[in-house]
Formats: C-alpha cells, sequence, structure tokens
C-alpha cells in the first residue's frame, strides 16, 4: 500500500476538537500554597482536606519528574498551567444545567439526560475542575450505592475518603500523584455496599475545556465485600495548540469477594502531526484486591499527544484475580508508554496482560509491564501476550516486560510479537472487493478483537467507531 | 460476444524473474478451461496476473475482460466487476470473524452492482443455506477468517465465498491441493453447481484427478510462460500416459 | 582502591587512577558522562553493582611480558598472554577505537583500566582455545582483547576460565569482537564460577560484519554473582544465533544484559536463554532487540525459559522489543517456573524416583543448549561441567569419556 495512502487512512480528524463556549471561573496560572488553599476554599473543603493537601504539595516540591519512559517532550512548566477552571454557574438540578454543556455532551455523544439514561447508564459529567452533573445518583441510593463527585464525598463521607484516599496510590507514590493529591479538583465516587450488584453501569466524562488548564481529577471506586460494579470513563479536549496536563489518579478497592470492572476509552485531543498541541497524559490508576476479589482495567488508548499510564493490581488476598486488556493507538506524532503492573502476593493469584499496540505515521508506541511474584505468592499464575501492529515506516513499536518471579511454584509466561499488516492478508480481502481502507479496518479490528470483547457492549461500539475515526479518516 | 476473457501476449515478472513470456489465451464464456503443466510453469503466476497480485509485474501485453483491458485495475475493482480467485492456499487472518467479512464483501459488490445491501438477518439466511449445502460445520460461520481452518475447511471456505459472491469469471487455483476425497466430491460439487452456461471457468491444476470431477471443455499446456498446446477433453488421457514432455509446440 | 572512588570524577582524573595516559581518553570522556553504575542504572538493575563497587582491591597490573611462549592454546594469566599459539596473529595495542555508544559505563571503565589491548587476529580454519587465569588475591584485574575475524573465513573460540588463588578479586574482562563480512566465528564460552572465587563484570562487543555469522554460546555455572554484558551490531544480511546456559546456585546474581542492534537490512538475529536456578540465586536475562529504521527485512527472535528449583531462588527476565521499522518479523517470549508435573508424573509412573526424575528433566532442559554446541569434546567437557556445578560431583560416565581437563592441557602447552 503506498506511503500517502496509508497516511491518509490513518490521520483521521479529530472530531471532538470543538470548544464549548461557556462562562468560565478560572484562577490565573501558577502554583504554590495560595493556589492550593483557593482551590480548597473554592470547594469548601473540611481543613483536613486542605491540610493533606498542602502537605501532598511540600512532598511534590521535592519529588523529581520521571524521566524512564519511552517518551520524547518539551519541559512542562508547572508553573504556566492553572490549577482551577469551572463553569461560572453550578447548577443543583439537571434543569440547571448550563443548556451549552447539555449541548456539548451532546456533540460528544454523551446526552446527560434522554440517551443514556434510557439506556440505564448513570453518567457523572465533569468539565475542567468540577464534576457538572451527577445523574440517576437517587435510583442508585436506594440500593445503597454511593455515586457523587468527590468534593460532594469529601463533604458527605468524610470517613469512607479518610480511609480509602491514598491507601492505594499514597501521596508520595509519583511525581504526578503528589502533584493530583496536592491539587485534584473534581472527580468521581463510588461506593458499592456489601453484597450488592450495582444495578446499572457507571460513568464519568472528563473534558479539558479552558484554555491553559491542567486537569487533575482523582476518581475511588470501593468494592465492598462480595459486591460487584462495572465503571467507565471517557474523555475529550478541544483543538489547541499548546499542550495541556491531565494527571490524574484513580484508586480501586476490590475488598473479599468484590470485582470491579474499569473501562477506559481515552481519547484526549492528540496535537497534530508534527506534535504540536495535544494532552499530556500522566496517569496513576491502581487497585488491591482482596481475597477472591477480582479488578479488570479494560483501556482503549486513541487520543492524548504524551500517556504516561500503567493501570495495575495489587494482588493481595489469596485467589485475587488481576486482569488488564488495553488497546492503545499512536499515530500523527503521538507517544505512547503504557502497559500494566501485576504485583502478585497472595497465594494463588491470577492476572491477565493483553495488550495491543498499534502504531502509524510517526506514533511511537511502548508496552511496559512488571509482574512481580513474591515468594509467598504460592502458585500464583501470570499470561501476558502483548502484540504490536506498525503501519508505515516511520512508526516505532516497543515491547518492555519486566518479568520478575520468586515463586517457584507459580508460572510466568510472556509472549509478544511485531509485525506489520501482511500484504497477503490485504490482497486477500481486496481480492474479495473490500477496498483498502476497508480491508485495513477490518484486519486492525480484528487484531484488536480480544480486548474490544471485554468492553460493555455500549462502550465496545464506541471503541471500535473512535478507532475507525482514528485510523481511517474518510471511513469513520 | 463468446469471449470471456482473452489474454494477449502476456508478459509478466516476479522479482527479477520472468515467468510469463508471451502467453495468449482465449477463455470462452460459460466453458471450462483447464490449465495443465509441469511445476515452475507459471500456472500460479497467471492466476495472480488475472486478479492483480502485488507480487506480478506486468510488463507487456493484455488481459481483456469482456473486451476491456483489466492489467491497470485494482485488485478489487477486479473483483467487484465479477473475477473471483479461490487461492491455493488461502491466508489466515485472526480476529475477523467469518461471516462479517463475507457480508462486506457482497455488500460491496451489491453497491458497484446498484443493489440494496443485505441485512445482517437476511445474509445470515443465505450463508447458513450454503455452509448447510457444502457439509461445512455450523462454527464456520462465527469463526475467525480461516484461522485454524484445515486445509480441506479451507477450500471449502472459499467455495462459500465464490457462491455467495456469484462471480462470472472463477479462478481455481489447485483447488484439489490437500483434499481427500469427501472434500474434493463437495467442493467440486459446489463449483458445477456454479455452472450455468454463462460463468467462465479456469482450472489451474498440476494432477488431473480434479478433471474427473469438473469436466474441462478445453485443455491448455502451459510451458515455460507459455501455452504450448491446446485440446479437448481427451487431452487429460495423453497427459496422464505421456506426460507434459511429449507436447511439443503447438 | 575501590571503583566508588571514581564517582563525579573527571576524565583525566579517572585516566590518571590507572596511570593512562591520552589513548584512553576518548573512553574515559565517555565514562564520566555516564557516570558509573548504580542500582538505577537500567543495565545494572538486577546485578548488585553497587557492592562489586565498593569492593577494596590492589590493581593487578604486570607488563607486557618479554617473550610470549608458544602453546596449542591462549593463555591469559590475570590479563596478560603469556602463551600463545601459531595459528593466530597476536599484537598488543595501547587503546583501540572503543565504541562510545556502548551502553554499559563499564565497558568503557574497562578500557580505560587495561593497561592495554590484546589484539587478536583470526584466520580461516582457525580454532582458537583461549584459558584465562586468574591467580592473584583481592586484586581488580582489567584486561580487554580485540579480536578480528578475518572476511570470509570459518573459525571458532572456546574460552574457559580457570581459578588458582583468585579469592576476592575483580575481573574487568571484555572483548571487541569484529567478525569480517561474510565470515562465520562460532564462540563458546565455558564458565564455573563458585563463591569464593573471584567476581566478574564481563562487558563486550561484538561488530558483525555484512553477511557474517555469529554463532555466540555462553555456559555460567556456579555460586558466585557475575555478569555478561553484550552489544551486538549487525550488518546487512548478518545474522547472531546466542544461547545462554545458566546454572546458578548460593545467593549468586548472575545472568546476560544484551543489547543486539539491527543495522543492516536483513539481518536476522535468534537469542535463547535457559535458567535454572537453586537456592537463592537470581537470574537475569535482560535483553533488547533493537531495530533501526536501515534494518528492513530484519528477522528477529528471542525467548528465555526459567525454573526456578527451590523458593528462594529468583528469576527477572526483561526480554525487550523495540522497533523503527515495518518491515520486519519479530517476537519474544517468556516463561518462568518449575518443571512440568504431567512430564514429572509420567517418569515416577515408570518407577523412577521423584528426585531422579527431576534430575532427568532438568538435564533435558540444560541439554538441549549443550548439544546444539559444534564439537565432541566441548559438550563433554560442558555436560561434565554442568554435572559437576548441579550434582556437585563429577557423573561416573563423564569421568569416562573425558578427553582431558584444562590443567593437563596446560601442562601440556608449557
Amino acid at each position: 500500500m503506498p506511503q500517502q495512502e496509508l497516511d491518509k487512512a490513518v490521520s483521521g480528524e479529530y472530531a471532538l476538537g470543538f470548544e464549548i463556549d461557556i462562562e468560565q471561573d478560572t484562577v490565573p496560572p501558577g502554583l504554590d500554597e495560595n493556589t492550593i488553599k483557593f482551590i480548597s476554599a473554592k470547594k469548601d473543603e473540611p481543613k483536613w482536606m486542605l491540610e493533606l493537601r498542602l502537605k501532598a504539595f511540600e512532598k511534590w516540591k521535592k519529588m523529581t519528574e520521571p524521566s524512564w519512559g519511552h517518551l520524547e517532550y518539551e519541559p512542562i512548566d508547572y508553573q504556566s498551567i492553572s490549577y482551577f477552571s469551572a463553569p461560572k454557574q453550578a447548577p443543583d438540578s439537571l434543569d440547571e444545567v448550563d443548556p451549552k454543556i447539555l449541548e456539548a455532551y451532546k456533540k460528544l455523544g454523551i446526552p446527560l439526560e434522554e440517551q443514556k439514561q434510557l439506556q440505564g447508564i448513570a453518567v457523572d459529567a465533569v468539565i475542567d475542575s468540577v464534576s457538572v452533573k451527577t445523574t440517576y445518583s437517587e435510583e442508585l441510593e436506594k440500593h445503597g450505592v454511593i455515586f457523587c463527585s468527590i468534593s460532594d464525598a469529601i463533604r458527605d463521607y468524610p470517613e469512607l475518603v479518610k480511609k480509602y484516599m491514598y491507601s492505594v496510590v499514597p501521596v508520595t507514590d509519583n511525581f504526578f500523584a503528589a502533584l493530583n493529591s496536592a491539587v485534584f479538583t473534581d472527580g468521581t465516587f463510588v461506593y458499592i455496599p456489601k453484597g450488592v450488584r450495582c444495578p446499572m453501569e457507571l460513568s464519568t466524562y472528563f473534558r479539558i475545556n479552558a484554555l491553559n488548564t491542567g486537569q487533575f481529577e482523582r476518581t475511588i471506586v470501593i468494592a465492598d465485600e462480595g459486591s460487584y460494579v462495572s465503571y467507565n470513563e471517557g474523555c475529550s479536549a478541544p483543538t489547541r495548540d499548546d499542550n495541556q496536563l491531565h494527571a490524574a489518579v484513580v484508586e480501586l478497592i476490590a475488598l473479599k469477594d468484590a470485582e470491579i470492572k474499569y473501562s477506559t476509552i481515552q481519547n484526549w485531543y492528540p496535537g497534530d502531526e508534527n506534535g504540536k498541541g495535544g494532552i499530556y497524559n500522566f496517569v496513576t490508576k491502581r487497585g488491591i484486591c482482596e481475597e477472591n476479589a477480582k479488578i479488570s482495567w479494560t483501556q482503549v488508548e486513541t487520543g492524548s499527544a504524551i500517556t504516561w499510564k500503567y493501570p495495575s493490581c495489587i494482588l493481595k488476598g489469596d485467589n485475587s484475580v488481576g486482569e488488564f486488556y488495553s488497546v492503545a493507538v499512536t499515530t500523527l506524532a503521538q507517544q505512547a508508554d503504557t502497559g500494566t503492573k501485576m504485583i502478585h502476593i497472595g497465594k494463588n493469584t491470577k492476572s491477565t496482560i493483553i495488550s495491543k499496540g498499534i502504531s502509524a505515521m510517526k506514533g511511537q508506541n511502548t508496552y511496559r509491564g512488571l509482574v512481580k511474584m513474591g515468594a509467598g505468592a504460592e502458585g500464583a499464575r501470570n499470561y501476558s501476550e502483548c502484540d504490536s501492529l506498525l503501519i508505515g515506516d516511520r512508526c516505532g513499536a516497543h515491547t518492555f516486560p519486566y518479568l520478575e518471579s520468586k515463586d517457584s511454584l507459580g508460572q510466568v509466561e510472556h509472549e509478544a510479537t511485531t509485525s506489520k499488516i501482511s500484504d497477503e492478508q490485504l490482497f486477500y480481502l481486496r481480492q474479495r472487493g473490500i477496498n483498502e481502507e476497508d480491508a485495513v479496518s477490518m484486519i486492525v479490528h480484528g487484531f484488536c478483537k480480544d480486548v474490544f470483547k471485554m468492553l460493555p457492549m455500549e462502550y465496545a461500539v464506541e471503541a471500535k467507531a473512535l478507532l475507525n475515526l482514528t485510523l481511517e479518516g474518510s471511513v469513520g | 460476444m463468446s469471449n470471456m476473457m482473452e489474454i494477449k501476449d502476456l508478459q509478466a515478472k516476479i522479482g527479477d524473474k520472468k515467468i510469463l513470456n508471451g502467453l495468449n489465451l482465449t477463455l470462452e464464456k460459460g466453458k471450462v478451461h483447464a490449465i495443465m503443466g509441469p511445476n515452475g510453469a507459471g500456472k500460479s503466476t497467471l492466476s495472480k496476473a488475472i486478479v492483480g497480485h502485488y507480487d506480478i509485474e506486468v510488463l507487456g501485453g493484455e488481459i481483456l475482460y469482456r473486451g476491456e483491458n483489466i492489467v491497470d485495475k485494482e485488485p478489487e475493482e477486479r473483483a467487484l466487476d465479477g473475477i473471483f480467485l479461490s487461492f491455493q492456499h488461502p491466508v489466515e487472518v485472526a480476529g475477523v470473524n467469518n461471516a462479517y467479512f463475507l457480508r462486506t464483501a457482497v455488500n460491496a459488490k451489491r453497491r458497484h452492482e446498484g443493489k440494496d445491501e443485505l441485512n445482517a438477518a437476511e445474509f445470515l439466511r443465505e450463508m447458513k443455506k450454503q455452509v448447510e449445502t457444502l457439509g461445512m460445520k455450523p462454527d464456520m460461520i462465527s469463526r475467525s477468517l480461516n484461522e485454524g481452518f484445515s486445509g480441506g475447511e479451507k477450500k471449502r471456505n472459499e467455495i462459500l465465498q465464490m457462491q455467495m459472491l456469484q462471480p462470472d469469471m472463477i479462478v481455481l487455483d489447485e483447488i484439489d491441493s490437500g483434499l481427500d476425497i469427501d472434500a474434493l466430491r463437495a467442493v467440486s460439487e459446489g463449483i458445477n453447481s456454479m455452472k450455468d452456461g454463462e460463468r467462465s471457468f479456469l482450472v489451474i491444476t498440476h494432477y488431473s484427478r480434479i478433471l474427473d470431477y469438473i469436466k474441462p471443455d478445453y485443455i491448455h499446456v502451459l510451458k515455460d510462460g507459455k501455452i504450448v498446446h491446446t485440446g479437448g477433453p481427451e487431452l487429460v488421457a495423453q497427459l496422464e500416459e505421456e506426460g507434459y514432455e511429449s507436447l511439443g509446440e503447438a | 582502591m575501590k571503583l566508588s572512588d571514581l564517582k563525579q570524577r573527571t576524565a583525566s582524573e579517572i585516566l590518571a587512577a590507572f596511570g593512562r595516559d591520552g589513548a584512553a581518553a576518548k573512553s574515559a570522556e565517555t565514562l564520566e558522562k555516564m557516570g558509573l553504575p548504580s542500582k538505577k542504572t537500567e543495565a545494572y538493575r538486577y546485578g548488585d553493582i553497587e557492592a562489586v563497587l565498593e569492593m577494596d582491591l590492589t590493581i593487578a597490573s604486570e607488563p607486557k611480558p618479554a617473550e610470549i611462549l608458544p602453546s596449542v592454546q591462549l593463555i591469559i594469566t590475570d590479563g596478560v598472554v603469556t602463551h600463545a599459539p601459531a595459528s593466530v596473529k597476536l599484537g598488543y595495542s595501547k587503546a583501540i577505537p572503543a565504541d562510545q555508544g556502548h551502553f554499559d559505563p563499564l565497558y568503557h571503565l574497562g578500557h580505560v583500566a587495561s593497561p592495554g589491548v590484546w589484539e587478536i587476529e583470526i584466520q580461516d580454519e582457525v580454532y582458537l582455545h583461549i584459558i584465562h587465569r586468574f591467580t592473584k588475591p583481592t586484586s581488580l584485574i582489567p584486561y580487554r582483547l580485540a579480536v578480528h575475524v578475518t572476511p570470509g573465513s570459518h573459525a571458532a573460540v572456546y574460552e574457559q576460565f580457570i581459578d588458582t588463588g583468585a579469592t576476592g578479586s575483580l575481573v574487568l574482562y571484555g572483548y571487541d569482537l569484529f567478525v569480517g563480512r561474510d565470515a562465520t566465528l562460532k564462540m563458546v564460552k565455558n564458565q564455573t564460577l563458585d563463591s569464593g572465587s573471584y567476581q566478574m563484570v564481563a562487558s563486550h562487543r561484538c561488530e558483525v560484519g555484512s553477511a557474517a555469522t555469529l554463532d555466540l554460546a555462553t555456559f555460567d555455572f556456579g555460586s558466585a554473582s557475575a555478569l555478561q554484558m553484550m552489544q551486538i551490531a549487525l550488518g546487512a544480511h548478518a545474522h547472531v544465533e546466542a544461547s545462554h546456559l545458566l546454572y546458578a546456585s548460593g545467593s549468586a546474581k548472575r545472568g546476560t544484559v544484551s543489547k543486539i542492534l539491527h543495522i543492516g537490512e536483513g539481518s536476522t538475529s535468534n537469542q535463547q536463554a535457559k535458567s535454572i536456578l537453586g537456592e537463592k540465586a537470581r537470574g537475569i536475562f535482560d535483553a533488547l532487540i533493537k531495530v533501526e529504521h536501515s534494518a528492513r527485512y530484519t528477522k528477529a527472535h528471542q525467548n528465555s525459559k526459567a525454573i526456578l528449583l527451590e523458593s528462594g531462588a529468583y528469576m527477572a527476565s526483561r526480554p525487550q522489543l523495540e522497533i523503527y521499522i515495518d518491515e520486519l518479523e519479530a517476537s519474544h517470549g517468556s516463561t518462568t517456573g518449575q518443571l512440568d508435573g504431567k512430564q514429572l508424573f509420567y517418569l515416577q509412573s515408570r518407577g523412577i524416583s521423584a528426585v531422579e526424575a527431576k534430575r532427568m528433566l532438568i538435564q533435558a532442559f540444560a541439554n538441549e543448549l549443550i548439544d546444539a554446541v559444534d564439537g565432541e569434546m566441548i559438550r563433554e567437557i560442558l555436560h561434565r561441567d554442568f554435572d559437576e556445578a548441579f550434582y556437585g560431583q563429577t557423573r561416573v560416565e563423564c569421568i569416562e569419556t573425558c578427553h582431558g581437563c584444562e590443567e593437563v592441557v596446560l601442562n601440556e602447552g608449557v
């Protein structure tokens, strides 16, 4: 396939690059103690929260930005970022939500009202620094499920927040987690009580809108003993020439016999072909599994100029299970360094890693994953499969597993392949009358199938459409 | 016009090696033509040239399909115009559902012909019917395209695609290789059911066995990149007995 | 001295510490830029390099001997060539142009610390047996070879290591190997190293020329820590076949850190590691295959298999692919586990004791790499050395078939 055609086929226009024209309340750029006090005051936080933030800020100042990722980018100036931006009117009910926001979410395919409600999905929508609307809360309350913004949770459920926030990702875990701990603005809080199977899909939609603003959300999902929840997040941002920083932290707690399914469709603005603009996505996601618990991460990463993200599982309890399913696409000049960590501590713990990387144009795609089996993790099992697909000769695909086992009764298995779309496959499909673009799309979808099938149905459709959009421009 | 395809003075190479050296061949409408020849004669190259395979570079000559030279056409254009190749070694494509693939192909052709596309239910009904007729396992519908298929299953899948796509010019490249007697019979029945007096068939084979099942109207002997001899079905017996050497220049 | 004394030093200070002049200046500058390795250095992530840098050592420096005696083998004692066969051309240079892009800081340190470089030219049909002997206790023994395999030739090298009193020493050995165009070199390294002996960090660089082949098999047995670091660059249509068998016991931290760089078109590589880890030993396989944009039609495959015999044993496996071109075929695999339960049961059901069945399977696991080596005599020696390391004794059948021990060979030579 000639290079030009391939490039055309893989440089899909970013469709969500519009800006929402709403009145914003934004602090000037810069970060010091006063910024943090301002954020805390804006959110009406209790004193203990402010103290935790300030402590985190002190620690962050002493830390250095990690440089081990297979990533190249201009240094981030943390003083040029605005750390708080909110739509001016804070709505109390859906009727009060600025119609422009509703409009915007509709444009994003995330109608807060009709559609998702019909599908029975509860949505929390976060624009820049604040949660603008959470739907379905009342319905969920009947089951004792808490689904609200983290700001509300700090106010309404301080004991739960104090107990679990920082428990999986400590303040000093890494540079970006520390920054988030100091300046996080909003995010989602989920608690599923003992034995409850959450009656609907929970979903948060994140949108960076304001100029020069960083987004630092913090999400906590707690599944109490024997409960189940499926949680999904999506994200987008307007097309801008400057880079914007997104540094989120997600903590999952799966108590005994609980199960959390966490799916992400990440479609932040990727920047242009020359690497101008786009979101810097530095995210820390980690979950802990108690006995017999299960955490399953599924991610479809198509956006962002830079992605640095390793959704991980600490398999602490015996017989607990961790899963990581990932499709990461880098095209244009995108760079992704993503993977997972599976830390086996409990006996007979199991983990599965399926990673599919697709690189096109000048994209650089790195899988980096750690599987660690402690000596006490008797009979632990891991299976990893990391495949890379290269489209064109200017991109890169890299596979860096770290497989460390002290478990003489355990088994760690890793396989990886790197290949391009085979001429033979492409020709076969074309001989049957399928045009080149459709044939490429078909093969790429086939390549990603094992991951897509792990997504909830509604999101699988969205993910496929997004992949087409990202990779196929004219097909989408 | 009674000719489906006319190949005139076709010269083609693969890599640096010239394989077809001025090949002339006329395929009549509604007829079965068999190409026989020793290994390395250029049989597969001919089939690849007809469908526009990327390995082949055409150096000269013409391939007239219904009077139009198709040498510069894209492979999918030729396919949509009704040329079908049953591959000697069908490739495996992981993760691509067999039914989804075939529906995409069938609908591409229907669009091309100005017909309405088939919806999933209509298509599946048709596909199931054909799968049954061919004696294929029902799970072939939902499995990945050719992935993990046995040799016989792959060939049956080629015939299934042929029946669903309803092409006009069918090229069968070593369709009998790797088939046991039952599979050979099922595949041949599938092919014979396509004969309607309009369609043309080009059966490329090294062995005469397949010709007991698919009766040819013409036999062409291919040697050193040229057709050296053309005759009727009686030629099969002669070739069996005397080998390719016995047939000199046409 | 301690190597850690060289931390934060300038190039000229490092040169002075080893009494070197400007010949090694480039390497010293590179070392200054890179700094000494620490546990945060990617390549030394799993080795205990900081303890190595803290070893208190005397620099062993012997002048080049006035006369090099003829011998069947090339014998290097404490870094100095004392005997050499007539079949190789031997030279001695103050320095050679080192690879300033080598990933390993200790490669550059080796070039600075070694008083000179022994240059060896190997021609067609040469079979070179190198014996490395170490005699000095608590010494830093730095030395380097530059091995040139002349274009078009087919040659073999067998490396053997003998300790006669080098307790507590640190050997910084390494070669710069140049396999000329169309040449083939088969290289076997056999090193048993037990605790109470010396430690070694060997840092190599291999340049495999156009259409040349390097067949490298390394065998590391024993309870002492040691690392082999290698950077292998492949020209057009060059091929490397690398296999590494490791049996480590005690509290050894032992293994291979390698980078195979595909630079030329159509270059191919195949790397296989097998590790058997007993007691508290740590096995390391940290191997990168990098395919440059220029290396179209590359084929690269990598595989690591490890068996942990006891709880406390530890395997760190890092097969890595870094790829910048789409026209290629690359894959890797890694498994860490234990012996196959089904196979064990099968043997036991035929009346073989559990202990013996285990041994048989481990033997079979190791044999795959040993039996792939050319030359019956070397295979015998490898079998014997593995058995000795693994069982702590030589099996009877091995003694019967043994074709000679290194001491005997050595005496003959002299």
